[in-house]
């Protein structure tokens, strides 16, 4: 495969599971709000505030925001590089340059997305199209899913996709929870309401689409010590940082089938990280969040950089 | 008594800004002939890349060079050594019948076979009201008209350099008559050509040793076809037939084909390039 | 018009002036169509307009798309597609296959001729200015030996068929000729819409292509090569016919490169893959000669690559098609075919030549100016269709234009006589309502070493706008699926 092509793989499965993420963000987080136990939680500025943060514009000040222009912002604005319009034409363009290489179902699925995505109405959007066109996103991102799985050979082109998508998984993971993480620091106080039992744990794992499996694991209402434990490390959780750096070991293995010990591969490097998380347990990571949050974020660009010279290198 | 000569050249190009990529093809290697006995080359480059030896599209020796890394400045070395026949350009029977050339300039198979020497170029297209500037005598052979026209264009045109660069065209040259070897080469291929002879630019090398006007980069003359004789070299901007010191590289329909260097480099900003050519010779010891 | 029981039809309006591939001159329709006539006549108008926009919603969701370049923007579009379908009958199809392959042949040991001894200009059968003044003309090719001994691998031949019943090439595309992914789209689209009129026709598959080009692009392999590792090189996703380049990679299951994907080394060429640099030997290339390598063509491409052409000079990669090949299907060229194909095959032309008028001769030139009206005036350069005077649709002033270009440049242009293309029922949106459009059909020949292969099938181009004779999908042509009948 010619790296050019594997490099637009890659990044087509970036784009696609990085629209995913942005557009649940959006909704879970504009849609709990509305019924949120207390009153900071319920506060729309707040909320506003936590979308911009996520998608890594962050407000400083202390200017009001106003509603439809941020949704705008995040969900359609052309000029917004990381917006989720964006997102999807990167995803579609890439698909585009590979188009010989991926089967003719995938390319029509993300060509479909792209077409629903550049003709939805601005205007209504932002008005009461939310739900709508954030859930469409959502389950359009599943359904490329399932055709990256099910109509394409399992090999390089394959392990490159999901390299991608498993990179940028891990990452956004890792950002919502950094989000959240401010979030429920800002919220406490408030009726009382301690930090480890913030609402804000809840919204995170809806974010991450895993509140049922949670609660089927545990339980129990989401703490902030069980909500990273099972975000982070649990293996089996198949949003968790943890699985998602499994599966980027397994799919670089498609990539690098070398046995033979070599410090400067990419596939060590993954190793090394994955064995890193592997052995860790939530109470060291709890004693500085800000600190694993910043280490995680590095190790996954570092990953990212490393394959792009080794494998993208053109 | 043959030559030995020692050619160095030097080029020197600095750039703004960084160079992320670039590709550069010499075309200054001597060529094997009856007359020239090629030694040896040694190219090298400052970023110590790779130096490729291939061929042009015309079947010329070339180095390309293609730097892995970025720079801002790159310099290129190249010497080589060869040993030059002793050349006296008038050892060739000359035409015994005027009217056979003649004659055979205008035969459809000879106009086939010489095509790509006598169509018009760029750089070889005379202005329409131009094209009777120099007219041959057919009372006289080929190679007597041609050595007037090599004289008519030496004192035509006069030796200036920095007037004329590599896209001035002959309706300039001829307007403003000054020029260098390359503008001098064309207007004699050009006028040539206009009756029915074939010619080609030939870029090379020339020993500045006896005075001659050139540049201390590279020399560029013509080389004409006579029928019954073969391709004979011309020097117009020196008045002479090319000879020992003439050392050739390539040849071609214009300048556009023997260009010395070619680059494609990817920066912005401005470039500068340096170039300089030694040619220095010693009798071979026999 | 006897038989218009057919709602579908019942507003067909037949000019007699006109060639109808559907009816004949009696209003009858042709045996051949008939029970495709019958089929499309169960279903109403509405049915129809429902399945053209299933139709054209297929193509652009599976992105099958052209770009038009415009003075402001380049714009997606959909390659109109009509669900109407042609249908030539194997014995005409036999002469056309038979006619386009002697062509390619021809032009293939002329190319070989005109970069070698040049003998037919040198016998006076063609003059020199076909090499002399084309721009085409690559005099870097004299004297190489193309690997297998082919330049022209992929020739698109243009036909019609005239008001006299006959066919005719209107020219020979053997640069890159496109379009050969939309025969095969059309056939596609319309298999979904209408699947159950197959039922009814035994017409010849049209999915080989691919194969059958990997397979002859496997024959003219460089010398000590065991297999081949052939790819195809684009100017990249932008293009108008990046679909095409795609989709002939996939199919053919190959690599889609672009220039910046290989490099020189040692004067072989390699590709840059995830493992390391890859050897590559046979480059079906979609650029065009001038930007295949900045060192040697245009230096200012960055869609080639830098040393392929001495890498290919030394033997060590096959371009198809060769460069220089577009020295061939200038116009001028066109023009002097029967005498090219008598020359080299001495066989005499299986289809016909549409005569031309050479306005570089005084004599023609002089009848070319005094007959502008009745003529095409077409520059021998030009591709898409563009720059062309059609007589009878011009203003005195624009006959005045026409005629002062052709005095100020002859040589650049040939006229023909107005060649009535033969129309087919073809569905307008604006009308709702099938009505009579110029057709022509472009085929496929593929040239290996010792073998060939042309496409059963064709790509069948219509002029949507009502009169128009220009069918180029740039100038607003549309498409229909072409059925080659089984003997």
């Amino acid at each position: 495969m010619l790296a050019r092509v594997a490099n637009n793989l890659f990044w087509m499965g970036r784009y696609i599971e990085r629209s995913e993420h942005i557009a649940r963000y959006l909704n879970v987080n504009y849609f709990s709000s509305l019924d949120a136990p207390n009153t900071q939680s319920q506060d729309r500025q707040f909320v506003l505030r936590s979308m911009q943060f996520m998608v890594g514009d962050p407000v400083l000040n202390n200017e009001v925001l106003e509603e439809e222009k941020v949704l705008y912002k995040i969900g359609l604005d052309p000029n917004f590089p990381a917006s989720i319009i964006n997102n999807v034409k990167q995803a579609r363009e890439n698909a585009n340059s590979a188009r010989d290489l991926i089967s003719t179902e995938l390319y029509e699925a993300i060509n479909k997305f792209y077409h629903f995505v550049l003709k939805y109405n601005a205007d209504a959007f932002v008005k009461n199209g939310l739900h709508d066109f954030t859930m469409n996103v959502a389950e359009m991102t599943a359904i490329l899913r399932g055709k990256i799985r099910g109509t394409l050979l399992h090999d390089s082109v394959y392990a490159i996709i999901m390299l991608g998508v498993n990179i940028e998984r891990a990452t956004q993971i890792i950002r919502i929870i950094n989000a959240k993480y401010h979030d429920a620091l800002n919220a406490q106080g408030s009726y009382g309401d301690k930090f480890s039992h913030s609402f804000e744990w809840t919204t995170l794992l809806k974010c991450a689409e895993s509140y049922d499996m949670m609660r089927r694991f545990y339980k129990k209402t989401p703490t902030s010590i069980s909500t990273l434990e099972f975000l982070i490390l649990n293996p089996n959780c198949p949003r968790s940082v943890m699985n998602s750096l499994n599966q980027v070991y397994h799919h670089i293995k498609i990539l690098d089938p070398s046995k033979a010990y070599n410090k400067t591969s990419t596939a060590f490097l993954i190793g090394k990280v994955r064995s890193e998380y592997e052995y860790k347990y939530i109470e060291e990571i709890e004693e500085d969040i800000q600190l694993f949050i910043d280490q995680i974020l590095k190790s996954l660009s570092e990953i990212s950089k490393k394959m792009e010279k080794e494998f993208f290198n053109y | 008594m043959p030559l030995e000569y020692s050619i160095t050249y030097k080029a020197e190009n600095t750039y703004e800004h960084w160079v992320n990529d670039a590709h550069w093809q010499f075309l200054i290697i001597p060529e094997n002939n009856a007359s020239q006995e090629f030694v040896g080359v040694e190219f090298t480059n400052s970023l110590n890349a790779i130096n490729e030896y291939s061929i042009n599209g015309y079947g010329f020796k070339t180095i390309r060079v293609h730097p892995k890394q970025r720079f801002k400045t790159i310099s290129f070395e190249a010497s080589f050594r060869l040993i030059k026949k002793e050349v006296n350009p008038f050892d060739f029977q000359p035409e015994v019948d005027i009217s056979k050339s003649y004659h055979r300039i205008q035969e459809l198979v000879f106009k086939v076979d010489y095509e790509s020497f006598l169509k018009r170029t760029r750089f070889t297209t005379l202005p329409n009201k131009n094209e009777s500037l120099f007219q041959f005598d057919r009372t006289k052979s080929i190679f007597e008209n041609l050595q007037i026209l090599n004289e008519w264009t030496f004192t035509h045109i006069y030796f200036k350099t920095d007037v004329t660069d590599v896209e001035t065209t002959l309706d300039e040259i001829i307007a403003k008559r000054h020029g260098v070897c390359q503008d001098f080469t064309h207007l004699f291929c050009a006028l040539a050509r206009q009756n029915g002879i074939p010619t080609r630019y030939v870029s090379g090398y020339l020993h500045q040793g006896n005075g001659y006007f050139g540049d201390s980069q590279m020399h560029a003359w013509a080389e004409a076809f006579v029928p019954e004789i073969g391709w004979l070299g011309f020097d117009p901007t020196n008045n002479l037939l090319a000879n020992t010191s003439h050392i050739k590289i390539a040849h071609g329909k214009d300048y556009n084909d023997c260009s010395p260097l070619k680059g494609i480099v990817y920066t912005t900003g401005k470039n500068e390039t340096k170039h300089t050519v030694k040619v220095a010779s010693q009798q071979q010891q026999q | 018009m006897g038989n218009l029981k057919n709602q579908m039809f019942s507003s067909y309006q037949q000019n007699p002036e006109l060639y109808d591939e559907i009816y004949d001159n009696k209003g009858e329709v042709k045996t051949i169509y008939k029970k495709l006539f019958d089929i499309y006549g169960e279903h109403s108008i509405k049915d129809y307009v429902k399945l053209n926009d299933k139709a054209k919603s297929s193509f652009f969701n599976q992105g099958i798309t052209f770009q038009v370049y415009d003075k402001k923007k380049t714009q997606e579009k959909i390659f109109p597609f009509d669900l109407f379908p042609r249908i030539i009958d194997p014995t005409e199809w036999e002469v056309i296959e038979k006619g386009a392959i002697q062509r390619s042949k021809a032009l293939n040991l002329f190319l070989w001729d005109i970069y070698h001894e040049k003998n037919i200009i040198k016998q006076g059968i063609v003059p020199m200015e076909l090499i002399s003044s084309s721009v085409n003309y690559l005099d870097q090719m004299n004297g190489i030996d193309p690997p297998g001994g082919i330049y022209n691998h992929i020739s698109g031949t243009d036909v019609i068929k005239h008001n006299d019943g006959k066919y005719y090439v209107l020219e020979d595309n053997i640069r890159c000729p496109s379009g050969v992914s939309y025969v095969i789209c059309n056939r596609t689209a319309l298999k979904r819409a209408l699947f159950g009129v197959f039922n009814h026709y035994n017409t010849c598959s049209v999915t080989n292509y691919a194969e059958n080009l990997l397979d002859l692009l496997e024959t003219v392999k460089p010398k000590g090569v065991d297999v081949p590792n052939v790819i195809v090189i684009t100017p990249g996703m932008y293009n108008s016919a990046f679909y095409e380049h795609s989709y002939l990679a996939k199919t053919m299951g190959v690599e889609l490169v672009e220039g910046r994907d290989l490099f020189v080394e040692n004067d072989f060429v390699y590709m840059k893959t995830i493992r390391g640099p890859e050897k590559v030997d046979v480059i079906y290339r979609r650029i065009d000669d001038a930007f295949i390598d900045p060192l040697e063509f245009k230096p200012d491409s960055t869609l080639g690559v830098p040393g392929l052409f001495a890498a290919y000079k030394k033997g060590n990669v096959t371009l198809a098609n060769a460069p220089g090949t577009g020295v061939a299907d200038d116009k001028a060229v066109y023009t002097y075919m029967p005498a090219i194909i008598k020359y080299y095959l001495n066989e005499e032309p299986i289809l016909n030549n549409v005569h031309t008028y050479h306005c570089s001769r005084p004599d023609e030139l002089k009848y070319v100016l005094e007959h502008v009206h009745e003529l095409v005036i077409k520059p021998v350069d030009e591709a898409g269709g563009y720059g062309i005077s059609i007589g009878n649709r011009l203003t005195k002033a624009e006959i005045e234009k026409v005629k002062k270009q052709l005095l100020a440049e002859p040589r650049k242009y040939v006229a023909q006589p107005i060649m009535s293309l033969s129309v087919h029922p073809t569905y307008i949106d604006g009308t709702k309502s099938f009505e009579q459009r110029h057709v022509d059909l472009r085929t496929f020949t593929v040239l290996g070493k010792d073998k060939e292969f042309v496409l059963k099938g064709g790509l069948t181009r219509v002029a949507l706008q009502k009169g128009n004779l220009i069918v180029n999908s740039s100038q607003g042509g549309g498409s229909k699926d072409t059925w080659v009948l089984k003997n």
